[in-house]
C-alpha cells in the first residue's frame, strides 16, 4: 500500500515494556528504549504483520498478489480465498449503502479493494493492540486514523485536519466527540487511483474527513463524501451515523450540524 | 498531573523525524474577533454555491458583527439582521459576556421547502474563520488525504508524533 502507519501506545499499558529507567517525562523516551523493550517490539512487529499480510494479498502494485491476479484475469472471483470473497463482499455491500459513490470498481474494470483494505487493517492492528493489553493508543495510517482510550487522564484525542490548500498547515482540529474514535480522510492528491468521479458530474470537494465508530465506516464515507457532488452530500450521509467535513476547490467548507455545532461551542469556549 | 508516556513508531517506515507543525494561519486572531464570525456560520445553510447569501452576510455587517467585534465590547444579547438564503430565513444573535462571546443562537430558521430541510439534516455550509477558533494547541494525530510525495508522508507522520509530545 506504500503508507506509513505511526503508532503510538501508552508504554506502562503494554505487556512486557521496559519502564526500567525510563524517564516518564521525557519526549524522547521512546527512542532511548525502542529497542530494548522487547513487549513493545513484539506489539509493533505484530502491527507491522497485519499491514504485511494483507499488502500481500490486496496490492495491485504487487504483481505476485492474489488481487493483481484476478486484474490479470488469472483468477476468478470465485475461486479465490475466503478473505478475497469477504472484501469483495464488504466492499460491494458499502457500493450499495452508498448509492454506488464507493465503488471497488476502476474505470478501466480493474476491482481495487484498496478503499476497504487499509481500514480493515487498521481495525486488526488495532485489536492486536487492544489483544496485548494496551488501553490508551492511536495509530495512523496514511492520515487515517483509529484511537482508543485516552491521550492523558481526563483528556480527549484531538485530531488535526489538514488544509488541501496548504499541505502543511491545519485547517482545524477536532476533538474525539460522541464516540466517534475513527477519523479518515480523502483527497484528490491521494496516492493511488481508488477515488473516481460519479458519472461525468465534476465532483467539487477537494477533500473530505468522516468521523465515526470504525475506521471502515470513516474510511468509506470519506472516500464516497469525496466523490459526492455538494449538492448531493446531504443525500449521502442520510442514515449513515458519521459526521463529515468536506473541502471544496475554493476552499469552502461544508459540514454536518453536529460539527457545525461542535464548532461554535468551542469557538464560545 | 500524571503526563503518559507512549511509544511511538512508524511501523512501515523506519523514520521518523521530529518536526513540528504549524497550526493554520489565523492562530494568533484574538478569540473575540474569530468568535464573531462564527455566528454567520449557522446561519448559512446558503446556497452551496455560496456566492449569494452567506458572502452577504460576511461582507454586510450584521448589527450583531460589529458589535462582538469592538474587543472593548458591550455585554449582552446582541441579534443580527434577517438573512434570506434560498434555502430560508436566517437570523443569528450572540451573547457577550465579559468581552467574551458566550452564546450563540438561532431564533429564526425557517424552511422554504422539504429540500432545505434534507440540506439542513446531513450537511450545511460553514465559514472556515469558524473553524480556525477551534483549533488545539496540542494535536495528537493529523488525518489529511497522503500525497504523493514521500517527503510530506514523512513529515505528516513526524508531525503528528511530534504533536503528541508537544503538551
Amino acid at each position: 500500500m506504500g503508507t506509513m502507519v505511526s503508532l503510538s501506545v501508552e508504554i506502562a499499558d503494554v505487556e512486557g515494556a521496559d519502564l526500567e529507567g525510563a524517564d516518564v517525562e521525557d519526549p524522547d523516551v521512546e527512542s532511548a528504549h525502542f529497542e530494548s523493550a522487547g513487549g513493545w517490539d513484539a506489539v509493533r512487529t505484530g502491527v507491522h504483520d497485519v499491514f504485511r499480510a494483507l499488502d500481500e494479498r490486496f496490492s495491485l502494485f504487487r504483481e505476485d498478489s492474489e488481487l493483481s491476479r484476478v486484474a490479470r484475469g488469472e483468477l476468478d472471483l470465485m475461486h479465490t480465498s475466503d478473505e478475497m470473497r469477504e472484501t469483495y463482499e464488504l466492499a460491494v455491500r458499502w457500493r450499495s449503502a452508498t448509492a454506488g459513490a464507493f465503488t471497488p470498481d476502476r474505470p478501466d474494470g480493474v476491482l481495487d479493494l484498496n478503499g476497504v483494505v487499509k481500514a480493515i487493517a487498521i481495525d486488526r492492528a488495532g485489536r492486536a493492540l487492544s489483544d496485548a493489553g494496551a488501553k490508551n493508543w492511536c495509530i495512523n495510517a496514511g492520515g487515517d486514523i483509529l484511537y482508543r482510550g485516552s491521550p492523558e487522564p481526563g483528556k480527549r484525542w484531538v485530531t488535526g485536519i489538514t488544509d488541501p490548500l496548504e499541505h502543511e498547515k491545519l485547517l482545524t482540529s477536532i476533538e474525539l466527540f460522541d464516540g466517534h474514535v475513527a477519523v479518515a480522510t480523502s483527497g484528490y492528491a491521494e496516492r493511488g487511483l481508488h477515488i473516481w468521479h460519479r458519472g461525468a458530474t465534476r465532483n467539487r470537494f477537494i477533500q473530505a474527513t468522516a468521523m465515526a465508530a470504525d475506521i471502515v465506516t470513516a474510511d468509506v464515507l470519506a472516500t464516497a463524501a469525496l466523490a459526492t457532488p455538494p449538492g448531493e452530500l446531504s443525500n449521502l450521509l442520510a442514515g449513515h451515523p458519521v459526521d463529515v467535513l468536506a473541502v471544496d476547490g475554493d476552499g469552502e467548507l461544508t459540514v454536518t450540524p453536529r460539527l457545525r455545532d461542535y464548532f461554535a461551542h468551542v469557538a464560545v469556549e | 498531573m500524571r503526563i503518559r508516556a507512549f511509544f511511538v513508531a512508524a511501523a512501515a517506515s523506519g523514520v521518523v523525524i521530529l518536526t513540528g507543525w504549524e497550526m493554520g494561519a489565523q492562530h494568533a486572531t484574538p478569540m473575540i474577533a474569530s468568535s464573531t464570525t462564527t455566528p454567520p456560520a449557522p446561519s448559512a445553510p446558503a446556497p452551496q454555491g455560496g456566492s449569494t447569501a452567506a458572502p452577504s452576510t460576511a461582507t454586510t455587517p450584521s448589527p450583531s458583527a460589529p458589535a462582538a467585534a469592538t474587543t472593548s465590547s458591550t455585554d449582552g444579547t446582541f441579534t443580527g439582521a434577517l438573512e434570506q438564503s434560498p434555502f430560508g430565513t436566517v437570523q443569528v444573535s450572540v451573547t457577550i459576556t465579559g468581552g467574551k462571546l458566550t452564546d450563540v443562537k438561532t431564533p429564526q430558521l425557517t424552511e422554504t421547502d422539504g429540500h432545505s430541510q434534507r440540506i439542513d439534516d446531513y450537511a450545511i455550509p460553514i465559514l472556515r474563520s469558524s473553524v480556525l477558533g477551534a483549533q488545539s494547541a496540542k494535536v495528537n494525530s493529523v488525518s489529511g488525504a497522503t500525497y504523493t510525495s514521500d517527503a510530506y508522508l514523512q513529515s505528516l507522520q513526524s508531525a503528528l508524533d511530534k504533536a503528541h509530545f508537544a503538551g
